[in-house]
């Protein structure tokens, strides 16, 4: 894997190299180098197979990390690519001309995390969530408890504690 | 309508007898080892701290009380039961648990005609209770930190020739990384003496809202630069995050909440006392008790002096403790604010014999004692008596006072408490000072696992150069012809305590030591001194084994007399804080009947 990031470093403005175990290793490279590398990586490196396309909301910083797992399976090696997009624009460039599968993934994507793929095909055509009008579900900002407790009807009857204050009662009742 | 949809229904019918599509076990196949299926919970190794509950998205999860799990120190006995009607199996909660024992078995079918059988408390008696497949989670829990943020301290070179403070305190930074560990499920709370917010301070530091800490510090306890640096910190030995890892610091970040306060905004935050009542209060002793008490009762507008023999308030926590865990300046910020709140300490008083209990019953409303225990308990060994041999009190005293106090080159200390290993390090720093080296023998009782020394005590003060012999009982104070001091003659201990759990030291004769030194400290235990009540009063009183009786709100058998602190109870900082409470309690609620019966 260093040959491969030793060649294509400069080329592709590659950050450095993140070697995990196992034949695997993660690279971050910049929105605008991102479809060359993936060409160049595909089609002379012998990375073939887009194992998988999947975000991280980074919240505080205001970004969405894009990341590409992509397999080299003569070699045996995984290569992670990741790609930090402005969270509020959250727009990727779609690469669904190269791997077909990726429209999935993108849609998928656009679904959980609102991430815009221009051009990806059937890209705002529902995916699993069924008129759904909230914020992405996969946003940390979303609130899946509230959302959840809006929602689902409670069943009656449910009683809970909280353990600082049955504790209170039980062993020092009158607050010493 | 169709011709069909007419018709559609009663071609339904035919199927009326046949056997019913849904089946006991519909599907009969093995899920996946891993798969996350229905939960498992070890309800002897759950603790009930609700954090599965906490961090449930969907709600499923009460907490439950279980027949057969009582509350305990840290453990509240309550137990997860879940909602199958709301779970979604995402093992959030196996994978938060605090102790690892919720965990997911790989059964996926359930069949039940009653909805309420779906809402469970894993671990009782469910099929796949003890199922071995399933989901758990691998190594112990990641999504709260296990491992403590290291605390600053000086390194035994630097610290040994002086009495400078060891521990630094934790940054800001330090602080909010430790405060995220804390998953906020109050168990703690019951085992501290106080019963401080613990979970909400440890909020406010990760919210940096210092000023809603120092309120919450104070609703408690006013003396929190004392406790931050030397509580005993039990509350630490029932954290919920101690079963997988580090407990939380929350000795440090009651001491990094204080730190962040300055102290005219301290006053500013706490308010000014209530408007005066005309009472007044009578408290004998400055130590954490009676000062706890007299902040009460000031706040309450009651007028209090507080009658202290020494030359300065603080009592142990003064004259006790060493500066090196706890600077004077620190404690005066404490004692600061009490004096802010219009309590009166009259120092250099010692009542008994600047002023009389009688004249303190007549001039007051009621008097309050918190006199601690000032004198050094004897081995009473042949050879105690006389020069070279002293007490550890009497000496971390007078070091307090900044007298020159006796010292020698080689030193042996009896004792294996925390006073022991105070006065041992203590002349370790003078000896470094005068001498260039330290010499301290400390022999103790107990065998070293069984120490009655904080564990961190015996690790420091070895780091210092204290040679520790453990399980060696005292016999003789050796003595020249002269009768200087010479060394300590000691036995083998084999047990402490009889078969009745009396104390009574059994030695094997043949395992004799003699520890040179010219010096011995006796670090045993101290009593209280009880010559001011005079007389009359001692015989008028009710006792118990030695000590002042009183009932579970500080009174003792004199009606205008309550007892609170070292002196009665015990035995830490903290306790006397508690104390110091529950006894203003008992006088306000006394002084409150009297203005009824009026
Ligand atoms: C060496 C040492 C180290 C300790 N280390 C720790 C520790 O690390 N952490 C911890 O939590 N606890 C520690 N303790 C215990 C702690 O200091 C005590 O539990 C606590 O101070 C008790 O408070 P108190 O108010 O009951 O009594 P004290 O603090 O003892 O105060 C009693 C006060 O009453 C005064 N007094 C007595 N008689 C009279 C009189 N006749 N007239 C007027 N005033 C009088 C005394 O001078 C004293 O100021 C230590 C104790 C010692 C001795
Ligand atoms: S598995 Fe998920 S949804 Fe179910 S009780 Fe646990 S945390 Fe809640
Ligand atoms: S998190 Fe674990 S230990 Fe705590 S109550 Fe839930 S199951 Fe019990
Ligand atoms: S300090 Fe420990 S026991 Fe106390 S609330 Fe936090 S995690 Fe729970």
């Amino acid at each position: 894997m260093r040959d491969i990031h030793a060649l294509l470093k400069q080329r592709h403005r590659l950050g450095p190299l993140e070697p995990r175990k196992g034949g695997l290793a993660f690279v971050t490279v910049p929105r605008e180098n991102l479809r060359g590398l993936l060409l160049e990586l595909r089609d002379t490196h012998g990375f073939t197979h887009l194992v998988l396309l999947t975000a991280v909301d980074w919240m505080e910083d205001g970004l969405f990390q894009l990341t590409y797992m992509l397999n080299n399976r003569g070699r045996d090696l995984t290569l992670g690519i990741r790609v930090m997009i402005d969270r509020e624009e959250a727009q990727g460039d779609t690469i669904h001309d190269m791997w077909p599968t990726a429209a999935t993934y993108q849609r998928e994507l656009k679904e959980m995390f609102g991430i815009d793929f221009p051009g990806s095909p059937r890209l705002d055509e529902e995916f699993i969530l069924e008129g759904w009008t909230d914020l992405p579900p996969y946003r940390r900002d979303f609130d899946s408890l509230a959302y959840s407790q809006q929602t689902y009807a409670e069943r009656p009857g449910r009683v809970t504690h909280d353990p600082r204050e049955y504790m209170k009662s039980k062993l020092y009742p009158d607050g010493v | 309508m169709g011709l069909r949809e007419v018709l559609t229904p009663f071609t339904v019918w035919k199927h009326v007898f046949d056997d019913p599509v849904t089946i006991k076990q519909p599907i009969g196949r093995p899920a996946a080892e891993r798969y996350r299926g229905f939960h498992q919970n070890d309800l002897d190794t759950c603790i009930g701290c609700g954090t599965c509950e906490a961090i449930c998205q969907n709600g499923a999860i009460d907490m439950v009380a279980v027949a057969g799990y009582d509350p305990e120190k840290g453990n509240s006995g309550l137990k997860p039961q879940i909602d199958y009607g709301r779970c979604c199996w995402c093992a959030l909660c196996v994978d938060v648990c605090m102790t690892g024992s919720l965990t997911m078995s790989n059964e996926y079918t359930w069949v039940d005609t009653d909805p309420d059988a779906f809402r469970f408390v894993p671990g009782l008696e469910e099929p796949w209770k003890d199922d071995e497949e399933g989901y758990e989670r691998e190594g112990k829990r990641v999504l709260s930190g296990i491992e403590r943020i290291h605390m600053e301290e000086m390194e035994p070179e630097a610290r040994i020739g002086n009495f400078d403070e060891i521990v630094a305190g934790y940054s800001r930074a330090e602080a909010i990384l430790e405060a995220d560990r804390c998953v906020e499920c109050g168990l703690c709370v019951a085992t501290c003496p106080a019963h401080m917010s613990i979970p909400d301070y440890i909020a406010a530091v990760r919210d940096q809202d210092y000023d809603r800490g120092l309120q919450l510090l104070y609703e408690t306890n006013p003396f929190s630069e004392v406790c931050g640096r030397v509580c005993t910190h039990k509350c630490e030995g029932s954290c919920a995050a101690l079963h997988e890892g580090d407990p939380i610091a929350i000795r440090w970040l009651k001491r990094h909440i204080i730190d962040e306060v300055p102290f005219d905004r301290r006053i500013e935050l706490i308010g000014q006392p209530a408007e005066p009542t005309g009472r007044k209060v009578a408290i004998i002793g400055a130590g954490p008790a009676g000062l706890t008490a007299a902040f009460d009762l000031a706040r309450a507008g009651h007028g209090v002096v507080v009658y202290e023999a020494l030359a300065h308030a603080g009592g142990m926590m003064r004259y006790g403790i060493p500066e090196y865990r706890l600077p004077y300046d620190a404690l005066d910020r404490d004692i600061g604010v009490i004096e802010a709140m219009g309590v009166e300490i009259r120092t250099n008083c010692r009542v008994g014999r600047d002023v009389t209990m009688d004249e303190l019953r007549r001039d007051h409303d009621a008097v309050v004692l918190t006199i601690g225990l000032h004198m050094g308990r004897s081995t009473r060994v042949p050879g105690t008596e006389g020069a070279g041999v002293e007490k550890a009190v009497d000496l971390l005293r007078r070091i307090t006072d900044g007298e020159k106090v006796p010292l020698a080159e080689q030193i042996v200390v009896i004792g294996g408490g925390n006073v022991a290993m105070d006065i041992a390090r203590s002349m370790a720093r003078l000896q470094k000072a005068e001498f260039g080296k330290v010499g301290i023998t400390l022999t103790a009782l107990e065998d070293i696992d069984h120490f009655l020394a904080d564990p961190e005590e015996v690790v420091e003060s070895r780091e210092e150069g204290v040679k520790i012999f453990d399980a060696r009982g005292p016999q003789e104070v050796m003595r020249d012809a002269e009768g200087k001091v010479t060394g300590l003659r000691t036995w083998r201990v084999k047990s402490i305590f009889d078969a009745e759990g009396r104390f009574a030291p059994a030695y094997d004769q043949s395992d004799e030591r003699v520890h040179a030194g010219s010096m011995v400290i006796e670090a045993i235990g101290q009593a209280a001194d009880t010559s001011l009540l005079g007389a009359a009063l001692t015989e008028a009183l009710e006792w118990n084994r030695g000590r002042i009786k009183i009932d579970t709100a500080f009174r003792t058998s004199e009606p205008w007399l309550f007892a609170a602190g070292d002196a009665v109870k015990g035995p830490d900082v903290i306790s006397a804080v508690a104390d110091g409470h529950r006894v203003a309690r008992t006088v306000m609620e006394k002084l409150a009947a009297r203005e009824v019966a009026q």
